[in-house]
């Protein structure tokens, strides 16, 4: 065979497998670099997502609601196990902790403002409140991370809801990264940080060793507040049947659990997708762990971590869940590509920058309105799935309501497989 | 001076009770505390207070200008996030005394455990005795003061402020991303006036100052370990 002829059977035209653009791509990082690879955004490889169940609709079995003429309530009530004055919102999203330094000030003022249209609740994130986040924001939501960068008494004294943070879903077990080129002099004032410096801060916190510590800890933080502020214990998906029998044991109020596909705005690549598990079966094992505890309608549950639409929105409430938290989603409102590159402070839509001019390109007013455009439209979505499945309330989804696509999400949920009753794994409250 | 029988009460029972004598009097001694946690969290007001024997944890947490004197041993996490005013301690502490703290002054009589001043933001921390491992990890203002002998790794990563020690070994002791330097003649002056106001008796111009390194990024254990071939190869077979 001539050489000519040859070339046609040269394998140019075959499936990588594994030798793909992305692991040639991480590999070529290490290389030249001789270190793991830091980006933005949460994990890029294929987790089991909400996608991955059907939501029953009502027909003879069940009355459904006139989608363009009943309502369907979506009023939300978190966290009144122990707090007085429990946090009410006209919604169950509320917008995730991204701090003010992985997002521009504009940024940070449109999601609040966002909040304000729509009557829901922004988190500050790491490196303290921003002013204007607390001046436009129709409630806010203060986090106590390991570092305490920002955070003070006077944090406390504006909050409307405080996450005791122990850990994210992007990087659960690892501390903030925060790298020099978003650390301006106004980002360094705030935190208290030289400017330009690379930060990585502490996984733990200074003052809470341990669950006993905790304890206590939680009754300092009731006195300081006075009982009236809910305190949700923000956790990691990971051993979630234990990690949840220690939050309630801690005193939470709620709990804020953050599956394997939540994003952030600097990780190393091998914490996003290979540390913790996905939002769906964290959200399962959670809600099974309360209900074996008798603390179900005790407990609030925020569930985070690729959240997109209002389809998860009503799976993730249908399972159990109280409300939900978007991150990225709130930001690809704003106009942000997931283009993973957060962490070099360069987003060319002035969303997760420093710089200045960059800043500039983001309308604040704009931005704002798309975020309340954007949770309005996935409450509705969400609404109209409720009323096809017959519900008045949006709480009122529940797990029977749904059924599963997939063998995998099947034995992860319990929840039956489409068309049959059977459940492969641990049943989740379905009987035969 | 009021007194309070802290014996029968629960801690948020008897911070609620200091603020009424506070209000009163200015001046209120707490008898009995056993070791009780969250004594004297948050208290608002200037004023004195007093308490005969040892506390548990968080004492004086989040504290915002009253004076707190301890007469016995304290917990873990002393004074964590205090904002202002003073916490002197007669006698030990267990670990992070001082935590997170924004201001005021925390003055430890006797020994200190590990990470003393953690995260500390601003404020003076004096610790008389010696100090566990760790001391000052990752502080972001204020200065510690550490008369006795200083554990390993002391200011680990600290981001800015100062830890004075006169351990003549600190400089084998210190942790990554910091240096040993002389101490200035300010800071001379000021630890001399600190170390009047608290009747230590210490000569300011013994101290060396540990300070944080700033070329913009830091080393890290996560490079460990150093992968040196070169070594193995020159190993005898």
């Amino acid at each position: 065979m001539s050489n000519e002829k040859k070339k046609d059977f040269e394998p140019k035209d075959i499936q990588h497998g594994i030798w793909n653009k992305e692991t040639i791509s991480e590999i070529d990082y290490k290389a030249q670099y001789g270190q793991h690879r830091i980006r933005g955004c949460g994990a890029t490889r294929y987790m089991p997502t909400f996608n991955d169940i059907m939501i029953l609709p009502s027909q003879l079995s069940r009355l459904s609601l006139d989608t363009y003429r009943e309502s369907c309530e979506t009023k939300t009530i978190l966290g009144k196990r122990g707090a007085s004055k429990p946090l009410e919102i006209e919604t169950p999203i509320m917008i995730a902790g991204m701090s003010y330094g992985a997002l521009s000030k504009e940024a940070k003022i449109a999601l609040a403002k966002a909040t304000a249209l729509t009557g829901t609740v922004i988190s500050n994130g790491e490196g303290g409140l921003l002013p204007e986040e607390r001046q436009y924001s129709y409630r806010q939501s203060i986090q106590i991370l390991p570092s305490r960068f920002g955070f003070s008494k006077r944090s406390l004294e504006a909050a409307d809801m405080l996450e005791f943070l122990v850990g994210i879903g992007a990087k659960p077990g690892l501390s903030g990264h925060l790298m020099g080129s978003k650390i301006s002099e106004e980002i360094a004032e705030t935190r208290q940080l030289p400017v330009g410096i690379d930060l990585h801060s502490h996984p733990r916190h200074g003052d809470a060793f341990g669950a006993d510590d905790m304890v206590v800890k939680m009754e300092q933080l009731r006195e300081l507040t006075n009982g009236e502020v809910p305190i949700f214990a923000k956790i990691a998906a990971g051993r979630v049947r234990d990690d949840v029998k220690i939050a309630v044991k801690v005193g939470a109020d709620g709990i804020i659990l953050d599956g394997a596909q939540g994003g952030t705005g600097a990780a190393p690549v091998m914490a996003t997708n290979h540390l913790g598990i996905p939002t769906m079966p964290a959200l399962v094992q959670a809600v099974r762990t309360l209900e074996e505890m008798g603390m179900k309608n005790e407990i609030s549950i925020i569930v985070s971590g690729g959240i997109t639409d209002g389809s998860d929105l009503a799976k993730a409430l249908a399972i159990g869940a109280d409300a939900v938290a978007i991150g990225t989603g709130a930001m690809v409102a704003m106009g942000c590509r997931v283009c993973l590159r957060c962490h070099n402070g360069k987003c060319a839509f002035g969303i997760g920058t420093q710089d200045p001019e960059l800043r500039q390109r983001l309308d604040i007013e704009e931005a704002a309105e798309r975020v309340a455009n954007y949770i309005k439209a996935m409450t509705a979505e969400a609404v109209l799935l409720a009323k096809a499945a017959g519900k008045t309330k949006l709480r009122n989804l529940e797990r029977e309501d749904l059924r599963t696509l997939t063998l995998e999400a099947c034995a992860m949920t319990g929840i039956p497989l489409v068309g049959s009753n059977f459940v492969f794994g641990e049943r989740f409250g379905f009987e035969c | 001076m009021e007194y309070i029988d802290a014996a029968n009460l629960k801690s948020i029972e008897l911070n609620k009770e200091i603020i009424n004598k506070l209000k009163q009097c200015g001046e209120v001694t707490i008898q009995n505390p056993h070791s009780m946690h969250n004594v004297a969290t948050g208290l608002p007001d200037p004023g004195k207070v007093i308490i005969q024997g040892s506390t548990g944890f968080y004492t004086g947490g989040f504290m915002e200008g009253t004076t707190l004197l301890v007469e016995g041993n304290v917990g873990w996490y002393a004074g964590d996030n205090m904002m202002d005013g003073e916490l002197v301690i007669s006698k030990n502490t267990g670990c992070n005394a001082g935590t997170y703290i924004y201001g005021g002054n925390i003055v430890v009589y006797g020994n200190t455990g590990s990470r003393v001043g953690y995260g500390m933001k601003g404020g003076t921390i004096i610790v008389c005795g010696s100090a566990g491992p760790w001391a000052g990890q990752m502080t972001l203002g204020g200065k510690l003061i550490i008369l006795g002998k200083v554990g390993s790794k002391v200011g680990e990563s600290m981001y800015k402020g100062a830890i004075f020690v006169r351990d003549p070994e600190a400089g084998d002791k210190m942790g990554s991303n910091v240096f040993l330097d002389s101490i200035k003649a300010d800071e001379e002056q000021e630890l001399k006036s600190l170390f009047a106001r608290y009747d230590i008796t210490a000569d300011p111009a013994e101290f060396k100052v540990i300070r944080p390194m700033q070329t913009g990024r830091h080393t890290y254990v996560l490079f460990d370990p150093d992968l040196k071939p070169e070594l193995s190869r020159k190993m005898p077979v």
